[in-house]
């Protein structure tokens, strides 16, 4: 917990729109990026790459309910 | 309006619209950006002596110049130079640092103050006539400063909490089943080490870009329909004025409103330094 200024206790919360944005960007990026390579080194054309897609949003959709609602 | 009469180059004299010259409008673009540099030096990757370098000498004197002329003689019953100062310094206290970080957060806010007015003064010489150019709208300079901030969060985090402490608590997250943590750790590690910092340095150079961008376009537009002396007659004559007088007036609110912005993206850069050096302070989540 932290104080306020008049000294009470208030809870900033980190959950700012910069830091839900960059999950979802960073769970796509990352696991998007992961699954084009795998299309990439097997001789798929888009295999991999939507799959690392939905597993990256979910994981970072799963990321922002962790972090930020269930808490 | 016929194509043929829907002309002009606005940077060309006696290109306007209801003229016939066989030129026509041309938007400004990113090359507004890029101002030849006065001195250039001739090293790789390196830019010069530009209208930025003097434009951001500028911001830093006016920033400067605030605080030497509201403190230099600091009373204890405030002059007026010293009030604006000190309300100044109480409201990013009290929105800012206070909020995000807490009673510690006292000890960024000197930094927090030189910040937001640093960047404030870098954006508003987007509006002093004459220079017309915001330094934050290269992404050079945002960069920077939110590189700084990224360091500092780093440095911040790890002197609280030791390198193994900081670095777990932003790449591991609490509470999570280990099964899943091979697909979560490396999202929290490019979300906290590449995309935060990179979202913080663009959307302040993206909005003074566009913003300025904006203004730039109207003043060009109002330039290029007046053209009272339209040799199609007096009634189109009066008909680009009354244009002009449109995208003037659009320039002027939209000055007003860019005003508003400057002020707004200094304060949101200021809010998420705090953020996330409060994050820093607190460790895991």
């Amino acid at each position: 917990m932290r104080e306020n200024r008049d000294g009470g206790d208030t809870r900033v919360s980190n959950a700012n729109g910069t830091t839900l944005v960059s999950y979802l960007l960073g769970g796509m990026a990352f696991w998007g990026g992961i699954g084009w390579v795998a299309d990439r080194a097997l001789g798929f054309s888009a295999l991999f790459l939507p799959v690392g897609l939905i597993v990256g949003f979910a994981g970072a959709v799963y990321l922002i309910y962790a972090q930020h609602v269930r808490s | 309006m016929s194509a043929d009469v829907n002309v002009v180059a606005a940077s060309e004299p006696g290109c306007h619209i209801f003229n016939d010259f066989g030129c026509g409008f041309e938007a400004p673009g990113p090359s507004l950006f890029f101002p030849e540099p006065w001195v250039d030096f001739g090293l790789a990757g390196t830019y010069g002596l530009s209208k930025y370098i003097l434009l951001l000498a500028v911001a830093l004197l006016i920033a400067a110049g605030f605080w030497f002329f509201t403190t230099r003689k600091a009373k204890v019953v405030p002059s007026r130079g010293q009030s604006m100062a000190e309300m100044l310094v109480e409201f990013l206290r009290g929105q800012v640092t206070r909020n995000a970080i807490g009673k510690e957060g006292d000890r960024y806010l000197p930094l927090m103050v030189a910040l937001f007015l640093f960047i404030f003064c870098m954006n508003i010489m987007g509006l002093i006539p004459g220079l017309q150019l915001p330094v934050t709208s290269h992404l050079a300079f945002p960069a920077v400063l939110a590189i700084f901030v990224f360091v500092l969060w780093n440095v911040i985090g790890i002197r609280r909490h030791g390198v193994g402490g900081h670095f777990k608590a932003r790449l591991v997250p609490g509470g999570v089943p280990g099964w899943i943590l091979p697909i979560v750790v490396p999202i929290e590690a490019l979300s906290n080490f590449v995309i935060r910092p990179a979202t913080h340095m663009i959307r302040l150079f993206a909005t003074m870009f566009a913003g300025h961008l904006l203004l730039a376009l109207f003043a060009a537009a109002g330039f290029y329909m007046f053209n009272p002396t339209s040799p199609m007659g007096p009634l189109f004559g009066a008909i680009s004025v009354g244009y002009s007088g449109i995208a003037l007036l659009g320039f002027l609110v939209f000055t007003l409103f860019e005003l508003f912005i400057m002020a707004v993206q200094a304060y949101v850069f200021v809010l998420l330094s705090s953020i996330y050096i409060g994050e820093a302070l607190e460790g895991a989540h």
